[in-house]
């Protein structure tokens, strides 16, 4: 009966991880960036959130929308700006700048929003249910299904939209969809700023359930990469799947090895992944 | 392009040889230095910002109190700090660097136990005074170094108190889960705990170790549900703390009793955990709630309590940073009682002091670890905390939650 | 080499080995810090600069190296004996983990080195016993006056980047080198005109390896004190890479240039700025890699051509 509660426990935490992923493996996939400002994305979006409760009484769950305009717009600006010159170098290069613009980032924010940890404490929480012997908190499980919609809408607006088409083109051949008359410099833009949105609003999700400091980013950025590996990057569909594996694969895996050992767990899962099925869950097939 | 390479190396090489013959301008009235390195970015900066602010009230009284008087001199307080980023290393270069560039007549010592006992290494090689604001493990004090002193008793001082007093106040708690962040402090903690709590008959039912970093404990917590605990005895900082608070209550963890180090009589805590904050018990080197009175620049624990307030906003003076503080007042008094800023002899007032303090009585024991303090027991009752040890400060008595 | 590069070995030598007289132990500490970071950049050279293949798990094998050299140590044994298991420990592992990761390329090669280093961070804290876990490690610590051990350690390090830089300078002038450089250009026609890709890797990422240990071995015999978190850090692959990106991939001058430059900057700026230094290092990280010298543009048409060859 326990193994419920770990399935729960696992399922709910998959949706906020896939979430966290989803932009990054966008990104990844179609501009080839391994963007490291993501985890700051992410609490950036989360301040906002907190700000936005604290000061003016704005839910959460209502500050994915203005964390995913900010953090939009910024992603946008970032990309035109800095993230264009290197777009096409190594990746050592496009690694190293984005860990260069994360040290600033960071710093910024610690010295503008200083190093405590802040959470948000909502004054009308939904509590949590007890169904059986399983425990739901419901405040989580509705961030959960916010972020599950979020990717439902990005992966729709992949298909359906001409822009969506058009990042879809570029991740697949860049040459081809230049030959095809895309203007692939403002597709990689607006696919870095839909990355800066997914971050903002999941960072706001996950405000509800955690607390928020500069020094969490790191960690968000961790399981990013392990999910984008395991789903296959690029491939918004494969970060929700990937998500909710690694959701299982920490819930279950802390019975097994202990919970100290949930993200070596993980990290050697991914590179037993890199080695043996580099395009992830979903492959390259997947969009 | 190799050429201009070569200059670019060879000038590189010149200013840094130049910078390291610097020597600051002697300046007119005495100045008493003291490095403290701190980290002020990376995963410790919340406690470096916290010890920074003990320091600086200190410095701040003292000097508007006239400053240090030794022998016929006096001498104004300047703290020396850099930002050591939590990475130990970068505190031992910070040390040297203070010890041997600004020349400090002493040094406060970094945050923690592991940086301090690295830090250690250098003020003994050469002989600077350094007090230790935040360092219990007697790990750090187990090298026979007669230039380092800390603040915080050993951690069995924090452990076995309360294991006594809960055996005491009911016996019918047997069983235990220990949850403990994977890091030096916390660790050390739980494993004195576990052994203490076995050797006086109690079951340590669950024992598991978080790692640093987690925001998410719903695993931990399921296993400990399992486990059917009497008592939850959970260690890291702050925030993992308010996490695992909550997330007990979303999990349907339920015991008798709740015990956090460190955390819960911090504004953040009880304000992060709300209701849930209520009978949570911790253990604490210092509360103003403790009265001290003493012959320092503070005076009293209240009279600092008030000073800090003022000077920050209101903000609760948890006692990391009273201890930070209290390192410069133990100081102070050293440095009056010899008559002089010469290091060995301030070493020697400091291993001979037996005096009272704001922070308590201070005598250090031969490790250079204080002997004299016996850290409060604590728990948050009505939404404040309240001491329940020991017999002689305490408030209130000691409640559990019904089976 | 050239008579010019000759005379300027020979003065930074007499330079170098002068210091400990006339230095004091700071500017020693700094110096010997210098020479560590310019081992590691020649050592990330060996796999990053000559062959191209962007490794970010050097801080694995530092670390590695810094408890493989430090948990010897605590046992007793003589400090040259644990430097020598340092060695021994991170040439196996780099052999070994070699052999499982040459296969993989580009960003995928990246990833995977990169989560090395937090997967042996974290074992090491969670291997309690031997390591000391999260507590970290201490070395005895042998009661000379700090001037002397100062000294001792300026000169080992010296030692250990000497043999670094003569073995960059044999490899560049051999058939490794020549090979790595043409892995580099196009790994596929070199493996098409005979060249034993896998074997020429190998050894680049065991030299690699092998020397990063080393100076982890001494590092951590010099500081006294390792916790995991120090060791397996991050920057300890980033900022080598920076520096060699700065200097000059795949040359034998280039990594200590650009460790030189690179350090002196930082240095300036840890002690110009309080709470700001992270950010201004990144800052200057940035700006070093979108306004690097021509040195790196020669490299992109290659690497853009090798990204549009591999799947």
């Amino acid at each position: 009966m326990i193994l419920f509660q770990y399935l729960s426990n696992g399922l709910i935490l998959g949706g906020l991880y896939a979430c966290i992923a989803a932009g990054f493996s966008l990104v990844w996939g179609v501009l080839s960036i391994i963007n490291l400002l993501h985890g700051s994305f992410i609490v950036l979006g989360a301040y906002i959130a907190f700000f936005s409760y604290t000061v003016l009484g704005i839910h959460p769950f209502v500050s994915v929308i203005t964390s995913g305009i900010v953090l939009g717009a910024l992603g946008y600006v970032v990309q035109l700006g800095l993230i264009n010159r290197v777009v096409a170098q190594s990746v050592l290069v496009t690694l190293i700048l984005t860990f260069g613009l994360e040290l600033i980032m960071n710093n910024a924010m610690l010295v503008a929003f200083s190093a405590n940890y802040r959470k948000v404490i909502l004054e009308h929480s939904l509590g949590v249910v007890e169904i059986g012997n399983i425990f739901i908190p419901l405040d989580r499980a509705a961030s959960t299904l916010i972020a599950f919609l979020l990717i439902l809408a990005l992966w729709l607006c992949l298909r359906l939209t001409s822009i969506g088409r058009a990042i879809v083109a570029v991740r697949f051949d860049r040459e081809a969809a230049l030959l095809m008359g895309i203007d692939v410099k403002r597709t990689y833009a607006i696919t870095f700023a839909l990355g800066g949105a997914m971050a903002g609003a999941a960072g706001s999700l996950l405000s509800v359930s955690f607390p928020i400091s500069p020094l969490s980013g790191p960690l968000f950025l961790s399981k990013a990469f392990v999910i984008c590996i395991l789903g296959g990057v690029g491939s918004v569909p494969g970060a929700a799947l990937g998500g909710l594996i690694f959701g299982m694969l920490e819930s279950f895996g802390a019975i097994f090895f202990g919970s100290e050992y949930a993200l070596t767990l993980s990290f050697v899962v991914l590179i037993l992944l890199l080695l043996v099925r580099p395009h992830g869950l979903l492959g390259v097939k997947g969009f | 392009m190799l050429k201009s390479k070569t200059k670019g190396a060879i000038v590189a090489s010149a200013i840094l040889i130049g910078l390291g013959g610097l020597h600051p301008a002697v300046a007119a009235e005495k100045i008493l230095k003291i490095g403290a390195p701190l980290p002020l970015t990376g995963p410790l900066a919340p406690d470096g910002a916290r010890l920074k602010s003990g320091y600086d009230l200190w410095a701040e009284t003292q000097n508007a109190a006239g400053g240090i008087k030794a022998g016929p001199d006096t001498y104004k307080v300047e703290i020396v700090y850099t930002d050591y980023q939590s990475n130990t290393p970068r505190a031992v270069q910070s040390a040297e660097r203070m010890i041997s560039e600004d020349k400090v007549d002493a040094i406060f010592a970094p945050f923690g136990s592991g940086a301090t006992k690295a830090v250690s290494a250098i003020t003994e090689k050469y002989g600077v005074p350094m007090i230790a604001s935040n360092a219990a493990s007697v790990q750090v004090f187990d090298q026979g170094f007669k230039y380092l002193f800390g603040m915080y008793t050993p951690n069995s001082t924090v452990t076995q108190p309360l294991v006594d007093l809960v055996m005491k106040t009911n016996p019918s708690v047997k069983r235990v889960a220990v949850l403990a962040r994977n890091d030096l402090f916390p660790l050390a903690i739980a494993e004195e705990l576990t052994n203490y709590a076995k050797s006086k008959g109690l079951e340590i039912v669950s024992d598991q170790k978080f790692p640093i970093g987690s925001v998410d404990f719903s695993s931990a917590l399921t296993q400990i549900r399992a486990a059917n605990p009497d008592w939850i005895y959970a260690t890291g900082y702050t925030n993992d703390m308010i996490m695992i608070r909550k997330q007990m209550q979303e999990q349907g963890v339920k015991t008798q009793l709740i015990t956090m180090l460190i955390g819960p009589t911090t504004p953040e805590f009880i304000e992060g955990t709300g209701k849930l904050a209520e009978n949570v018990v911790t253990s604490s080197w210092w509360d103003v709630a403790t009265k001290f009175k003493g012959e320092d620049v503070f005076g009293s624990a209240e009279n600092f309590d008030r000073l800090y307030r003022k000077r920050n906003n209101n903000g609760y003076p948890d006692y990391s940073v009273a201890s930070a503080a209290a390192c410069g007042a133990v100081l102070q008094l050293a440095i009056t009682k010899a008559g002089t800023v010469e290091k060995s002899k301030v070493r020697d007032q400091l291993a001979a002091m037996d005096t009272d303090t704001f922070f308590g009585h201070i005598k250090f024991g031969p490790t250079g670890q204080i002997s004299s303090l016996k850290p409060p027991v604590m728990q948050i009752q009505n939404g404040t905390p309240a001491v329940v040890y020991p017999p002689e400060i305490k408030q209130s008595e000691l409640r559990f939650d019904p089976k | 080499m050239t008579r010019l590069q000759l005379s300027l070995v020979l003065v930074a030598t007499a330079i170098l080995l002068a210091m400990p007289l006339v230095g004091g132990n700071y500017v020693l500490r700094l110096a010997t810090i210098m020479l560590m970071y310019a081992t590691l950049a020649m050592a990330w050279n060996f796999i990053g600069g000559f062959a191209g293949y962007p490794s970010f798990g050097l801080a694995a094998f530092f670390g590695l190296g810094a408890y493989a050299g430090g948990v010897v140590q605590s046992t007793g044994v003589s400090i040259a004996l644990a430097w020598l298991a340092a060695v021994a420990v991170g040439t196996l592992f780099a052999l070994v983990l070699g052999f499982i990761l040459l296969r993989l390329r580009g960003s995928a090669f990246a990833i995977a080195t990169l989560v090395v280093t937090e997967v042996l961070r974290e074992v090491t804290n969670g291997w309690t016993g031997l390591t000391g876990g999260g507590m970290g490690l201490n070395l005895p610590f042998f009661g000379w006056s700090p001037s002397a051990l100062s000294a001792f350690f300026f000169y080992a390090m010296l030692a250990l980047t000497a043999v670094t830089f003569v073995t960059t300078f044999i490899v560049a002038h051999n058939r490794l080198g020549f090979g790595l450089t043409c892995i580099r250009q196009n790994e596929d026609a070199a493996n098409i005109v005979g060249i034993d890709t896998t074997r020429y890797k190998i050894y680049a990422f065991t030299l690699s390896g092998g020397f990063a240990a080393a100076t982890g071995g001494i590092y951590a015999s010099w500081i006294g004190y390792i916790e995991p978190g120090d060791v397996y850090d991050v920057l300890f692959s980033i900022k080598p890479i920076v520096m060699v990106l700065l200097g000059g991939m795949g040359t034998v001058f280039g990594p200590i240039f650009g460790a030189v430059a690179f350090l002196v900057l930082d240095e300036v700026v840890w002690r110009s700025f309080l709470e700001l230094n992270t950010g201004i290092l990144g800052l200057l990280i940035v700006i070093l890699i979108l306004f690097l010298p021509a040195g790196l543009a020669s490299f992109d048409v290659r690497s853009l051509w090798r990204r549009a060859v591999t799947p």
